[in-house]
């Protein structure tokens, strides 16, 4: 063969198209990656890293009470704000596919132009709505009521943050799920005698698991890792792993500690998406053409 | 449905109004009752920190978007034309970043320039990480609107003659154009105000995000809810004069129906 042609072998139209993408991401996300996962056997100290291979951070982090604490409080927070998302996201997003006509693509626009605040404005302006001299708090006052405790500092006000935050990448997933979605199928079904709930739960729900399931994860690892919003809604008992990890990097300059915290988030979400990824059947998805 | 989409609406954008509201306030911490003045925005034209870090925003959100939107346009285009083995790995490739937190792809970026390529922050570092998570979002956005494109269309082009640059820029971009002017918007919104992946390749270079997290331990500067408020003024200008193509029909985005 000539070398001509063994080049033309190798170097196809899709190695030339999907090969930027995938050195990108190699150089950017994975090698770094990595280098946190060395970083997390090495060892700190007085804030600079040395070489020396141990287990002694991973040692600190299962022994500790407390990162088992932030983790499982992380953990619960972040599947609570993910069914929560899920459940409100649905109608809305089905609502945009079905009903939005010509402004579908502005009525998705419009969840994402909340990021164009600053996730730190947007917090601080939920506290000032939630907070002891917030809005809701204030005008109950002034008409005599008491205040509502659970709004300030709480778990609950955390949470309520957490919705705030991520629930428009929970839509958006949906939506595009379900743009893709022949609504024929669902109205094949209804023909054919299922009703309204029958017809959703074995056709439209099914069909839309994937674009369901990417929508789940993109709102609970965020959520897993989240560092400003316990930090002005959560009060005092409200610390997460994120907290402390970033903790690691910035005040306390444990860069060793913090990457095994970081390894330990990494896998936990890993896990995450394993469990989600094992309830996909790719032949009954809305990504037909993707699937084959 | 719709109320609830409606609520949904009000729910996000009640912080929102709230900032405008609180930048006219002559107290942010606590605006009630309403007292107004327009000293924020005075000062905020007065401090050149502001443009400084509006400036760094907007290229850390152009670079990002640009480059996101690129990388994906031709990896959804690459999977999708051209089938192949590696389909699969390809599409799990582009989408790990978004089952990698913010947190972790800013930490990781910190750890591997600082440590192991001595780089300070800097612009291009900042870029590049937060457009990682923009291919993977433009990736997914576009995949999902190109999934039904119908490549005969450019296999009709290339029989006459086309070659495969002049096919995709006639043929496919006139058609797909409104995908990835969403995966565009997506990806810069997300890099424009990004904390957690900006905040750990910067080091001192200020953007929005890092000037607001700087200014917590004095409080939040009012000059920042009157910068907000001025974002978000253009951001609805834009809205509105895309409302008004949509509606009568200058412009469809990819809108098929009557």
């Amino acid at each position: 063969m000539k070398p001509d042609s063994t080049w033309r072998a190798i170097i196809t139209p899709f190695v030339l198209l999907t090969g930027p993408g995938t050195i990108f991401i190699s150089i950017t996300l994975l090698v770094p990656l990595l280098t946190v996962v060395m970083f997390s056997f090495w060892r700190t100290e007085s804030y600079e890293l040395y070489a020396d291979w141990n287990l002694d951070n991973y040692r600190v982090l299962f022994g500790e009470a407390a990162y088992r604490t932030f983790l499982i409080r992380s953990a619960v927070s972040a599947a609570v704000t993910s069914l929560i998302c899920l459940i409100l996201a649905w109608p809305v997003a089905y609502y945009i596919a079905r009903h939005g006509g010509r402004y579908r693509l502005l009525l998705v626009l419009l969840l994402a132009a909340p990021f164009f605040t600053g996730v730190i404005l947007r917090i601080a302006a939920l506290q000032g709505i939630l907070g002891p001299g917030g809005l809701i708090n204030m005008t109950l006052g002034l008409a005599g009521f008491a205040p509502i405790k659970l709004l300030m500092y709480t778990q609950f006000a955390a949470t309520i943050g957490h919705i705030y935050l991520y629930i428009p990448f929970m839509v958006t997933a949906i939506y595009l799920s379900l743009v893709n979605f022949d609504f024929a199928l669902l109205d094949t079904a209804k023909i054919n005698g299922a009703g309204p709930f029958r017809a959703f739960a074995e056709v439209t729900w099914p069909l839309n698991w994937i674009g369901t399931s990417i929508g789940t994860v993109l709102v609970f690892i965020p959520c897993l890792a989240s560092t400003i919003t316990p930090r002005f809604l959560g009060g005092p008992n409200a610390t997460s792993f994120g907290m402390s990890l970033s903790q690691q990097f910035g005040e306390t300059g444990t860069w060793a500690l913090g990457s095994a915290m970081s390894v330990v988030m990494f896998i936990f979400s890993f896990l995450v998406i394993a469990i989600m990824q094992l309830t996909i059947d790719l032949r009954r998805s809305g990504f037909t053409g993707v699937g084959k | 449905m719709a109320g609830l989409l409606n609520l949904l609406y009000v729910f996000l954008y009640a912080p929102i109004l709230y900032v405008i509201y609180a930048s006219f306030s002559q107290d942010i911490v606590w605006p009630f009752p309403p007292a107004f003045t327009s000293q924020a925005y005075a000062d905020l034209v007065s401090n050149s920190l502001y443009a400084d870090a509006l400036v760094n925003s907007l290229i850390i959100g152009l670079g990002s978007g640009i480059i996101s939107t690129a990388i994906a346009t031709a990896g959804v285009i690459g999977i999708l034309r051209y089938p192949s083995k590696r389909r699969t790995l390809i599409i799990v490739i582009f989408l790990s970043p978004l089952f990698v937190a913010e947190l972790l792809i800013g930490i990781s970026s910190l750890a591997f320039n600082a440590r192991i390529l001595g780089l300070p922050g800097n612009m291009f570092s900042a870029i590049a990480a937060n457009a990682v998570e923009g291919v993977a979002f433009s990736f997914l956005i576009i995949l999902s609107q190109l999934v039904r494109y119908d490549w005969q269309m450019d296999e009709a082009a290339m029989v006459f003659g086309a070659r495969p640059t002049r096919c995709f820029w006639e043929v496919t971009l006139p058609t797909i154009w409104p995908s990835l002017l969403g995966a565009f918007l997506i990806s810069f919104i997300l890099a424009f105000n990004n904390l957690e992946i900006s905040f750990y390749n910067l080091g001192a270079i200020p953007t929005l995000p890092s000037v607001a997290w700087g200014s917590l331990r004095f409080g939040l500067g009012p000059e920042l809810f009157a910068l907000a408020a001025l974002t978000n003024g253009f951001v609805f200008l834009i809205f509105g004069v895309m409302y008004v193509l949509m509606r009568t029909g200058l412009v469809k985005f990819g809108y098929r129906g009557k």
